[in-house]
């Protein structure tokens, strides 16, 4: 067995060996970063629970640790099966001209060490360092998308750092107050210390998993991150690395115990907690009706992003055992229904060049299994049995309906039947209907990109259908953590609200397929006509891709909401602000002597150090 | 044994429920003071759409169609017929709203597979008017589902000894009903049909067997729908008295289906959103209250 330091290692000088690599062959490179990243993940399948190692020592009380728990390696696991998924698909996209091959992949295996120093970090700095190391990975790979997708880059950087900063603040504080960093010694502190300190502490270590996975107010940069990074790097972004804003979300709710830290304000839910729902509240709803509203395939399933996002938080804040286990493995569902879609949508973006939904249509007739992947995928998403994205939703329903919270549970809801809606949208608008004659020689996505996607299909359906490996996890997770384990057996899992069981369900669906199909058998066939052949009640067809119905699919509830208030609107106009401030600044000092603006610096520095703010 | 149920289920949907439709065209009929079709008309109908040669769109049209029938065949399955149970205790009222999406979301794909605008027309109006209904319905269940502290069908049935659940949480039942005919797309809710304004919306392209499948989904959907509704809030039945209770709820939205006309589909949204949501979360209220009477 390697040691995690020497994996965190080996990605790291791996990316300059990947580098170079591929800047003489692309496909090479490819390999050797999906060879590297299965060997990650079949290194991290292995490892024990509780073994720790060191990093190094700053001072003599401060000690960078490693240490694997429960919750650690679920989130590990589940990131290094997207990313390894994802980087068996990069083999054969690569070679697609338009990005920078040989950066690409480096940077993508700088990235993977810092998301896996993250999920194993003990304390609270090397979680940062880490953290930052991600960050720095992903950021530099986001401008290889789109013409706008530099703007994209820079915003999600400033809102991931508005996050990631003030976590660091809360670093400090607690190292100046209690002089130790590692998650046992600090919640221990916290949850003795009886000031408001705390507050302040877990709602800053929490701000870092709020920008990270999405949740209002920082939500913005979900839209235009997803949508403008390289297309499969969408799935990874949306797949995993909003995950790691879960994890902290985790860390900061339960690893910490709000539930012994802050008074009980409704129904055993502390204050916080309740606050944190709420966030969680606001983001499925901006995320559901947002996205109704997309024509882009991809900023679409980014505020699906948000909204799912929305469903953790709500899940883990309940802190309640059939609450906290639906939003851990909603972590799982959404990760792998995200990193589907997004891989599907790379497939067509990979065959047609665009991403808006009312560009395309008709595309199943020539990439069957791609329809099939996105199929499953938002079946999985929208929570619909026999796929397991239903069970984190049944979970999570169950939970609040025990609770009495009742206006979250409408929310939840509304995204719930709302993501029917936005899902629908692709499906009708890129998959069925007329192909437009431009597409007309399009072909499916050769085998090595339909692997990984036809994998996760199985895989959803396996655990839709056999939920006992993850729910091992998380029953384990909740014991470590001191919330009551979930009860569950095989295939059956309990609440208690009552019970269902996934094999039934399955069985039953597909006795009820089996019927249908033997209707469909013993009568006539029909006759196949062209698509093109329709009732138009009587007018002449002359022009098929006008025929399609996919702009404006929602307009009638569209415009029930035209005029939402808008945080990107205000972010930007905040945005404008400063810029104008700058150039006042500029205008004003700047211009007519530069060093006047160099000495106004340094007194102002001065003032700052003087002050010492 | 739980095969036998299952069949004796799906038995009773299909006789049961084509007769009821076939009743009920007669009703409708009588309020509008026509003659109306023999009470067997839809047996008719359906067997001799089976018969005949239509036209597919190819498979994707097919396979929803399938995906229909079979998801909401599953659906029917779990739903409890008063004593006739084939899944006791499984039967969560979760697993069953969730499956039955199954059905919708095959039917959906099936007829935008089609290709006909007038169907994707009615299809992003049938999911929307299921955004409008879905949520006072399941806020009212949910309060419900509070109350009786179990979340399996039966299990509420049975909960209810002493009174209904409609006596006990009336505005939760009014809610639930007028939801109910949301989901059976009744006037004033058939927006997603509407056949004078896009030639029947997703059936515009079905013919022959296709047609004859779908119409045994929906006779199998009106049986998931209406049966939870007496379920949860009409007490406890055997078989027999379940099926009288499916009778008059049957009638009940026939009747007031043939009196009123359409509403426009944001006017759907918007009239579920304000009026039957906010009784129904006056309803929870009392639930976490405790007037319950």
């Amino acid at each position: 067995m390697i040691s995690l330091t020497n994996l965190i290692l080996v990605f790291l000088f791996g990316s300059v060996v990947s580098y170079l690599l591929t800047k003489s062959n692309r496909v090479l490179g490819s390999i050797f970063n999906f060879l590297l990243t299965a060997y990650a993940l079949y290194e991290i399948w292995n490892l024990n629970i509780n073994y720790s190692e060191k990093l190094f020592g700053l001072f003599n009380n401060l000690e960078s640790t490693f240490k694997v728990t429960y919750l650690g390696k679920y989130f590990a696991l589940v990131s290094m099966i997207i990313i390894s998924f994802v980087a068996f698909f990069i083999i054969e996209w690569i070679k697609k001209k338009g990005i920078k091959p040989a950066a690409f992949n480096a940077f993508m295996l700088i990235m993977i060490s810092g998301v896996l120093g993250v999920f194993f970090a003990n304390d609270l700095l090397t979680l940062y360092i880490f953290w930052e190391l991600a960050v720095l990975g992903s950021f530099l790979i986001v401008p290889m998308g789109k013409e706008d997708s530099k703007k994209a880059a820079v915003i999600y950087a400033v809102t991931s750092a508005i996050g990631s900063y003030m976590y660091l603040y809360a670093t400090f504080a607690i190292f100046k107050r209690y002089g130790v960093l590692s998650f046992e010694q600090v919640s221990q502190q916290l949850v003795n210390d009886s000031s408001l300190f705390k507050w302040f502490i877990i709602l800053f270590i929490a701000s870092a998993g709020i920008a990270k996975s999405g949740i209002f107010p920082l939500h913005t940069w979900l839209r235009i991150t997803h949508g403008n990074a390289p297309d499969a790097f969408s799935a990874v972004l949306s797949g995993q690395l909003v995950k790691m804003g879960s994890y902290v979300l985790a860390i900061a709710i339960s690893v910490f115990p709000t539930v012994q830290m802050f008074s009980s304000f409704y129904h055993g839910i502390p204050l916080l907690n309740y606050l944190l729902i709420w966030l969680g509240n606001i983001s499925i709803l901006i995320g559901t009706f947002m996205a109704i509203r997309q024509n882009d395939m991809k900023q679409l399933i980014a505020f699906s992003s948000i909204a799912n996002g929305g469903y953790i938080l709500v899940g883990l804040g309940t802190m309640n055992s059939i609450g906290y286990a639906g939003g851990l493995f909603h972590v799982f569902n959404h990760a792998i229904a995200a990193a589907m879609i997004f891989l599907s949508f790379a497939a067509v973006v990979y065959r047609t060049g665009t991403t808006k939904i009312d560009e395309m249509g008709g595309l199943i007739w020539r990439m069957p299994w791609t329809f099939v992947t996105y199929l499953v995928g938002i079946i999985s998403l929208a929570g619909i049995p026999p796929t397991s994205g239903f069970i984190s939703k049944w979970m999570i329903f169950s939970a609040l309906v025990n609770k009495g919270m009742f206006i979250t549970l409408a929310i939840t809801f509304i995204g719930s039947v709302g993501s029917f809606l936005y899902v629908f949208r692709p499906l009708a608008g890129v998959f069925l209907g007329q192909l437009k004659r431009k597409h007309a020689d399009v072909k499916e996505v050769p085998g090595i990109m339909l692997i990984p996607m036809l994998l996760f299909v199985v895989l959803v359906l396996f655990i839709g259908v056999y939920p006992k490996p993850v729910l091992d996890y998380i029953s384990s997770i909740e014991k470590v953590l001191g919330i009551k384990p979930i009860s569950y057996s095989g295939f059956e899992i309990v609440t208690p609200l009552g019970k269902w069981n996934t094999l039934t369900v399955f069985t039953m669906f597909a006795v009820g397929f089996i019927i249908a199909t033997v209707l469909y058998l013993i009568f006539p066939r029909g006759k196949r006509v062209e698509l093109t052949d329709q009732y138009t009640g009587g007018d002449y067809l002359y022009n098929y891709d006008l025929y399609h119905y996919a702009t404006g699919f929602y307009r009638f509830i569209e415009r029930l909401y035209d005029r939402h208030p808008s945080f990107e609107k205000l972010y930007g106009m905040l945005a404008v602000f400063f810029r104008s401030i700058g150039d006042i600044v500029t205008d004003l000092i700047y211009k007519p002597s530069p060093s006047g603006y160099v000495f106004w610096i340094s007194v102002v520095i001065l003032i700052i150090y003087w002050v010492r703010w | 044994m739980t095969i036998l149920k299952v069949i004796a289920v799906l038995l009773t949907g299909f006789f049961v429920g084509l007769t009821l439709e076939g009743i009920a065209r007669k009703i409708m009929a009588r309020v509008q003071r026509r003659y109306g079709p023999p009470w067997y008309q839809n047996f008719i109908d359906v067997f001799k759409a089976l018969s005949k040669r239509g036209i597919s769109h190819g498979w994707i049209f097919d396979f929803g169609i399938l995906m229909a029938l079979g998801g909401v065949i599953a659906t029917l399955a779990f739903v409890p017929l008063g004593d006739l149970v084939a899944f006791p205790g499984l039967d969560n009222i979760f697993i069953i709203v969730y499956l039955f999406a199954v059905g919708a979301l095959g039917m959906a794909m099936g007829m935008v597979g089609s290709g006909n605008p007038n169907a994707s027309i009615g299809v992003a109006r049938a999911l929307t008017q299921m955004l409008g209904y879905e949520l006072p319905y399941l806020i009212s269940i949910a309060g419900v589902l509070y109350y009786y502290k179990t979340s399996s069908v039966s299990g509420l049935m049975m909960a209810q000894q002493d009174t209904w659940t409609l006596f006990k949480m009336p505005i939760g039942g009014i809610v639930a009903f007028v939801s109910l005919l949301g989901m059976l797309g009744k006037k004033p809710f058939d927006t997603p049909i509407a056949p004078a304004e896009i030639a029947s919306g997703p059936m515009v392209e079905l013919s022959a067997k296709y047609m004859g499948l779908l119409m045994l989904m929906h006779t199998f959907s009106i049986f998931v729908e209406i049966g939870l509704f007496v379920d949860i809030f009409l007490g406890v039945s055997n078989y027999f008295t379940f099926l009288l209770k499916f009778t008059i709820v049957w009638i009940i939205a026939t009747l007031i289906s043939s009196v009123l006309p359409r509403f426009r589909i944001e006017q759907v949204v918007k009239f579920y959103w304000k009026v039957p949501l906010s009784l129904a979360f006056v309803q929870v209220l009392f639930v976490l209250l405790g007037w319950v009477f």
